[in-house]
Parts: C-alpha cells; structure tokens; sequence
C-alpha cells in the first residue's frame, strides 16, 4: 500500500481483516514479522510509538484517550508539557496549544474541560494532539462511530482541509457512505490481504461490500441440505432495546427461530446484536416489543427461570461473562445449577457427584488437561469455550444462544465448537449463532437474517445464501423489505 | 501434596507480615528505652499477660495464674473473631464491609435491652439475646446492602456513614436517655441498667476465670463460616458472585439475593460481637462502646486473608498480644504496642504484592505450572 502526501486514503473490511493490526504497525504499536515500511523512500522501523511520532504519524484512536476533568490545552500537551525551570510552564502550554489551533483552523476553547466539550469537540482535540506533535500522517480510526451527522460534516471540512496543506489522512471506517465522501482512494482489505484498490468518485456501496465480503462460496455445508425443522421455540416481536449509554440498539426487531435448526445473524459489529442476545438470555430489559419462548410471554425474565425453561446462552465475553476465573473446571460447570444433582444434596455440594459429571463432560468434549480440578483461568481460550460449551448443552437446552463462539480460537477448537452446536441440533434443540464472522454463519446456518442497526434488513433460507447479497444487507446498502415478521412455513 | 503445605504457602504473607510487624516494633521499643534487654522482657510479658505468667505457674501450681490471662485473651479474641468474619464474609459477595462498628454498636444495645428487660430462663435468655443482636445486625447492614444493589451507592461510602448513625443514636441519645439506668439511691450510674443473671453468658471455669462461652461460640462460628462457603450450594453461589458477578448473573445465579442475604449474614456477626461484649464482658452498654473492634475487624479480616479459619487464626494471635500487652506496662512499655503491632501487619499484609513477588522469586519455580496443550 502507499499514502502520498495531501490525500485522504479510506482502509475499509470487514472484522478481523487486518485493518487495526496496520495501523498499530503504523503507529508503533506492533512491530512486523517481515516487510517494509518506506518513509519518503527510506526504510523504517518503529520500536514504538514514540518512534512513530518521531517520524510524523500519529494516531487518532477509536476511544478517546483524554482526561476528562483536565483542560484541552493541559490534554494536548501530556507527555510533552513545556517546563520551565523544571516545573510545568501552563502558560507556554497554553500558547502552544492555542498557536497550533490557529494554524489549522481549529476554533477550541483551550482552557475548557474536556467533559465540558462535545464529543465532537473532544474528537477535534484528539486530532489537534497529533498535530502538536508534529504529525503529516493520520490514521483516523472508525472517527465518525460516535458523531452526530453535523460533527460528522466538520470532521470531514477538517480532514478536507488538512489534506490540502500537505497532510496525508487515513481513515479506517465501516461506514462506505462516509468512506465514499470523503476518501480519494479506498482500500478493501479481506483477511489481511490487501484485494482492491477503488477511487472513491468511481465506485459505489454495492461494489465495495462485495469486495469487503469477498465472493467466495460458502463452505461445503457442514450442516445437510434440506431438512424438517420443528416447534416454533422463539418469536420476537418488534423489539426495542436500548444499549449503552441508553442508546437505541434494536430498533424494531422481529424474527423467528424453530427447534432442529441454527439460525445465524449476520452483521457488522454493533448493529444490536449483543443486545439481542442479551435481552433474549433475561440480562437486558427491552422498552416495547414482545419475546415468546416455547410459546409463553417473557416479562422480565430472570436468567436463572430462563435456563430452566431450557434456554442455554453462550455469551460473548468468555473471560467475565462465561467463566469465573479463579474458580475449577467443576465448579465453573456447576455454576447455576449448584443446587441441584448431581452438584448438591440437599443443599450441601455433593464433590463426588460434582466430579463425576465434570470428568466425563470433559472427557466428552475432550478438554485438555482433563483435570476437573484445575483452574480454568490456567486452560486456554478454546478449552475454556468447550468448557462452556459442555455445562451449556448439559443443561439439554431447548435454544441455544451462542455469540461468537469460536473467536480467538484456533482452528481445532472451531471445529470442535462447531460441531458441538450442529449436534445441538441434531438433537432438536434450535440454536441461535450471532457471529461477526460471516464464513461460520455461512457454513452452520439453516438460515441467516442479515441485521443492520437493530433491524432485520433481511432473511435467507439456505438455498439463497448469497453472500455478496448478505454483504449489502449487512452493511446497510439494501433493504431486503420493510421489517416484517417472517413467514411461519418459510 | 497435602493440604497442610498449600494452607501453610496461602498464610505466609500474613506470617511474614507478622513477623516483620513484630520486628520493628521491637526495634522501636529497644531503641526509644536504648535498651535491648527492656524490648525482650517487655515482649515476654507481653506473651506471660496473653497465655498466662507460665513461670509463675510452675513455681506454684497455681492454675489461676494462667486462666485468668486466658479468660482476658479470650474474650478479646471472641470479639475479632466476630467482627473480622463481619468483614471477611462481605467480602466474598465482593463487600468492603467498612460498617461492622456500626453492626456491632445495635447489636449490643438490642442484647443489652433484651438482657435486662426481658424475664427468660437461664438457658434461653442469652441465646435470645444473641438472636436479638444478631437480627438487629443483619438489618443495620442490609441498608448499605439495599442502597448498594438498588442505587449503586458505595458500600464503604454508605458503611462507614452508618457508624456513626448508630453511635449517635446509641450512646448520644439511647445510652443518655430513654434506655439509661435507672438511679438507685443517690448513686448516678453510667450506660444502661445491667443484665440480668439469667442473660449472662455461662462461664467456663467458674470463678478461676472470665473466660465464657463467647470465645467457644466464635471458634464454632469461624468453622460455621468456613463450613457454609466450602461445603453448601449457597456459599458456593456467594462466593461465585464475589468473583465474578457477571458470570454467576449469566449462569442464572440470583446475585441480588446473594448479596443482601450475605451481607445480612456478616451485619448478624458484628451483632453478636455486641451481644457477647455486653452479655459476657460488661453486662450493660456502659457509656461507649470504648474499643473499635470494628474497625480491629477489618485488620483482622485482611491479615487473616478474608479466610474464616485464618480469620479466627488472627483473632486469637491478636487477643493474646492485646490482653498482655497491658503487662508491658509494668516495664514502662506503652499497652498500645500490641495494636502497633496490628496496624504494622495489616500494612505489610496490603504490600503483600511485594511478598508475593519475593516469595516468587525464591520459589524458582517449585511448583512447575502445568503445560497446557491447546485444543
């Protein structure tokens, strides 16, 4: 890849393709394993970020890294105060700040609280930080995720303008409305490879979704091709919930899921669907709409009723939500049901019982070590994930609901996981896959609903699985129909 | 491996802490009197004060030489023991228990009142009063609970507030007015009217001590602590919501119930630290509550490593320094040694990152850590 001066340059692609892994390459972060990085034609190497801003480039981070109570001026120069006689010189730092603001055409009231400012306020800080520091290059990471379209518009006359004074912006987003606005040149990256290179002014959503998704087949299936699925299990209806920072995160979601089959959502990261899974498994309460499951109404579900209605849930952040780390392998798989057999009589632990039942689910979904003893905290993420795996589907669930399940696993344990839900529904439980990775829910899917910020934008069964199609209702860029309750025979 | 040696290897730091807390004030002493000889002996006085003069008793055979010692020591050690399972038992819901004094200050008022107002037989009457206290307890430390869970109020914040709520309300007002003793002749009493015999707690050995069955019933709750977080559904459940909240929510486990029901269960221990103080020691609320077991709870809770039987461990050291080191005094020796003592060890205790990293780096690794394959 290249960067010239006085351009704007988008990097866009899905998760996990590699994007943020170049920018901390850029910016010091990382350090590469092999290849070059040529600055004006000389080669370099950065052993940290220091370095980095050494050589001009600086970082704009996703989440802001400011002080809230501290002014902008006092923000800015961190790191690199002014002293004077070895104490902190604020007025000099004051001046400085103020100068590189007028030099850019920043208007910033430089001795306001930062947690007194506009977010977009606070992003213009961050990028006048960088400028101080000499920076010709930004890397401005997903900037516009917490805008409004106003801040957005600024950030963009900013960028404009620091461009035509000889800066060199780039700009990693998922947003390809934004990317096709403002960027000279994109690239789409797709599992750390670098696959096209579009101009911005000739290009267009659809094409650049596709090239994001990639248009490779779906994996032969690992799930079989026509089959029945069974009850009805799970009906949500025109849900609404908010997120963080009481933020709306469905928007009016509706969708259906049977027993026998596993139903996959596929979006980009943070169009709800850590909400959805959340308000399904009774953690998140939702404003208006209506979830049945197995038939019966959920008012304020408590996780705990849930599972006994056969509701399993494997959430997404392993390490605080799936697992207590300083607890064993057995007592992590009796978590929740520790009142009952074989974990407890008569509300004393029954540690043989306990230990029996661990060592054969272990045995079973061959974790290593097999020691029902050890820590799980000492085990490594994919034995931990089947660990979780087998208390979940211990519990002989009906519905299965299971977040990124094989996220930083290797390539054993995904099989393993994978295998595990699709014998889930061997045995007739319906499961729910909520992944970024859009290869997993292409190949274990019955059926796939497409979500774009906290709606279904669409519904495939597996015979239409397209993922080029996909890739455009995921992003956004196409609207299968009005958000509607899927058929009941689809 | 045992389970004595890994038991021994989790108490070192508080050992060492101990041992270092000990060391230093003996320079302390030996420097300020610029005598080493005072430091020793006033140490040995120290141990003779807390375990009984032991070289007295073999002279004489006189038993009461050691139970007198023992009944003081024992009685302090009861009320650690109570107050620093108050502290640790919040904890493993994830608590700072910060309220214990305060536990501990309703508690003794309600068995105060109950000793002396209510008519009950010998055998039931403490064991009422105790309940007594122990409810009373419970309440006082489900309100820093309640606000807790239903506004997200600090519960050290909320804790510490609410001492000195029931200080004002016990010693300012009750203890001074409506609950004072009732003159007899011309004589003005302090605190309230006295307990009745019935309500007082049995002593073990008569008349050749003061040792009384607070000090069995802190033994028993230390092991009933124990028993309840290593061997029951629900301590299990208390103690997976201290160390992952998140997780225990998800896995279905009621964390609310948990912790209010926890955090009552340490208010009713810091409750009965009141009950046996008032039933066993003084037999009224005098004046003040005088000393901050507390607050020494929280000492204790954390050199004892939050564990209930290192907790009782740690009371029963502690009881014995602080009921001998009145004996320093005959030396000149200021009696408040013994809880410099204690302040010292809870300090090296909190650095115990720093004892961690040093018995880490002696260890070379003894206990190899296991390889795990990946899957």
């Amino acid at each position: 890849m290249d960067f010239e001066a006085g351009e704007i340059v988008a990097l866009v692609g899905e998760n996990g393709a590699g994007k943020s892994t170049l920018m901390n390459v850029l910016s010091g972060l990382y350090t590469p394993d092999s290849g070059e990085i040529l600055i004006e034609g000389q080669p370099t190497r950065f052993r940290s970020p220091r370095d980095a801003i050494a050589r001009e480039i600086g970082m704009v981070h996703q989440h802001f890294m400011l002080i809230p109570p501290l002014t902008v001026a006092e923000n800015v120069v961190l790191g690199l105060e002014p002293r004077k006689r070895g104490l902190l010189d604020l007025t000099a730092a004051r001046n400085a700040v103020q100068k590189t603001c007028q030099r850019f055409g920043f208007s910033l009231p430089v001795d306001a609280r930062i947690e007194d400012l506009t977010v977009g306020s606070q992003q213009k800080v961050e990028i006048i930080k960088v400028l101080y520091r000499g920076a010709r290059v930004l890397i401005l990471d997903e900037p516009t995720a917490v805008l409004t379209p106003q801040e957005c518009d600024d950030l963009f006359a900013v960028m404009r303008e620091l461009a035509a004074s000889g800066h060199t912006i780039i700009l990693i987003s998922h947003k390809l409305r934004e990317v096709l606005a403002v960027a000279a040149r994109i690239y789409v990256m797709r599992r750390g490879k670098l696959v096209a290179q579009v101009q911005g002014s000739a290009s267009n959503e659809r094409e650049l979704a596709a090239l994001m998704v990639g248009d490779a087949r779906p994996s032969p299936s690992i799930g079989s091709a026509k089959r029945d699925r069974g009850e009805l299990l799970l009906e949500i209806e025109d849900l609404h919930v908010l997120g963080a920072q009481e933020i709306p995160a469905l928007r009016g979601l509706s969708l259906r899921i049977f027993a026998s089959e596993v139903v996959g959502i596929a979006g980009v990261d943070g169009n709800g669907q850590r909400e959805l899974a959340e308000a399904i498994a009774g953690l998140r309460p939702w404003t208006s709409g209506s979830i049945r499951f197995r038939g019966e109404q959920l008012r304020n579900p408590s996780p705990g009723e849930l599972r006994h209605r056969g509701l399993a849930h494997v959430p997404e952040d392993r390490l605080s939500r799936a697992i207590i780390a300083p607890m064993t392998v057995e007592e992590n798989i009796a978590l929740g049901r520790d009142r009952e057999p074989p974990f407890a009589r008569k509300g004393l632990i029954d540690f043989a019982g306990r230990r029996e039942r661990a060592s054969r689910l272990l045995k079973e979904f061959d974790v290593r070590p097999p020691d029902a003893q050890a820590r799980i905290g000492l085990l490594s993420g994919g034995n931990q994930q089947k660990v979780v795996l087998a208390r979940e589907l211990d519990l002989a669930p009906r519905l299965l609901v299971v977040v990124q399940p094989t996220r930083g696993l290797d390539i054993s344990a995904v099989r393993a996981v994978h295998e595990r839900l699709l014998l889930a529904r061997e045995r007739g439980a319906g499961v729910l896959l909520i992944s970024l990775d859009l290869d997993e829910v292409l190949s274990l899917s019955d059926r796939i609903y497409a979500i774009f910020e906290g709606r279904i934008t669409g519904e495939l069964g597996r015979a239409e699985f397209d993922e080029k199609r996909i890739g455009r209702l995921m992003m956004g860029a196409e609207r299968e129909r009005p958000p509607r309750a899927p058929s009941a025979n689809a | 491996m045992g389970m004595f040696p890994s038991l021994f290897r989790a108490a070192l730091p508080s050992l060492l802490s101990i041992a270092l807390a000990l060391l230093v004030c003996f320079i302390a002493i030996a420097v300020s009197r610029s005598d080493l000889s005072i430091a020793a002996n006033a140490y040995l006085q120290m141990l003779w004060g807390g375990l009984g003069d032991v070289p007295s008793f073999l002279g004489s055979g006189n038993w009461s030489l050691l139970t007198r010692a023992w009944g003081e020591s024992a009685a302090k050690a009861a009320l650690l023991t109570f107050t620093g399972l108050a502290v640790s038992v919040a904890f493993c819901v994830g608590l700072f228990n910060i309220g214990a004094q305060g536990q501990m200050t309703v508690g003794a008022i309600v068995a105060a009142v109950i000793g002396a107002k209510v008519a009950l037989p010998a055998g039931l009457h403490p064991a009422v009063a105790i309940a007594g206290a122990a409810g009373a307890g419970a309440l006082y430390a489900l309100l820093p609970a309640v606000l807790k869970v239903r506004r997200g109020v600090h519960e050290v914040i909320s804790t510490i507030m609410l001492n000195w709520v029931a200080v004002s309300l016990v010693e300012n007002w009750l203890v001074v007015g409506p609950l004072r003793a009732t003159a007899s002749g011309d004589l003005s009493r302090s605190g309230t009217d006295e307990i009745l015999p019935t309500a007082e707690l049995p002593r073990l050995l008569g008349s050749l001590s003061r040792l009384n069955a607070g000090f069995p019933l802190a033994v028993l709750s230390a092991v009933g602590v124990w028993f309840w977080l290593n061997r029951t559904s629900n301590g299990f459940e208390a103690r997976a919501v201290g160390l992952g909240m998140e997780a225990a929510r998800t896995a279905g486990i009621d964390v609310r119930a948990r912790v209010y029901q926890t955090m009552a269960f340490a208010g009713a221990l810091a409750g009965i630290a009141g009950a046996v103080w008032v039933l066993g020691t003084e037999y009224k609320f005098p004046a003040t509550l005088g000393a901050p077991y507390g607050f020494d709870g929280i000492a204790i809770s954390l050199i004892g490593q939050n564990h209930p039987l290192g907790v009782g461990a740690a009371a029963i050291f502690f009881g014995v320094l602080r009921a001998g080191g009145t004996r320093m005094q005959l030396l000149g020796v200021h009696k408040s040694f013994p809880e410099l003592i204690q302040g010292l060890a809870l300090l090296f205790v909190a650095g115990r990152l720093i004892w961690d990293s040093v018995l880490r780096r002696s260890a070379k690794r003894a206990v190899p850590m296991a390889e795990v394959p990946r899957a």
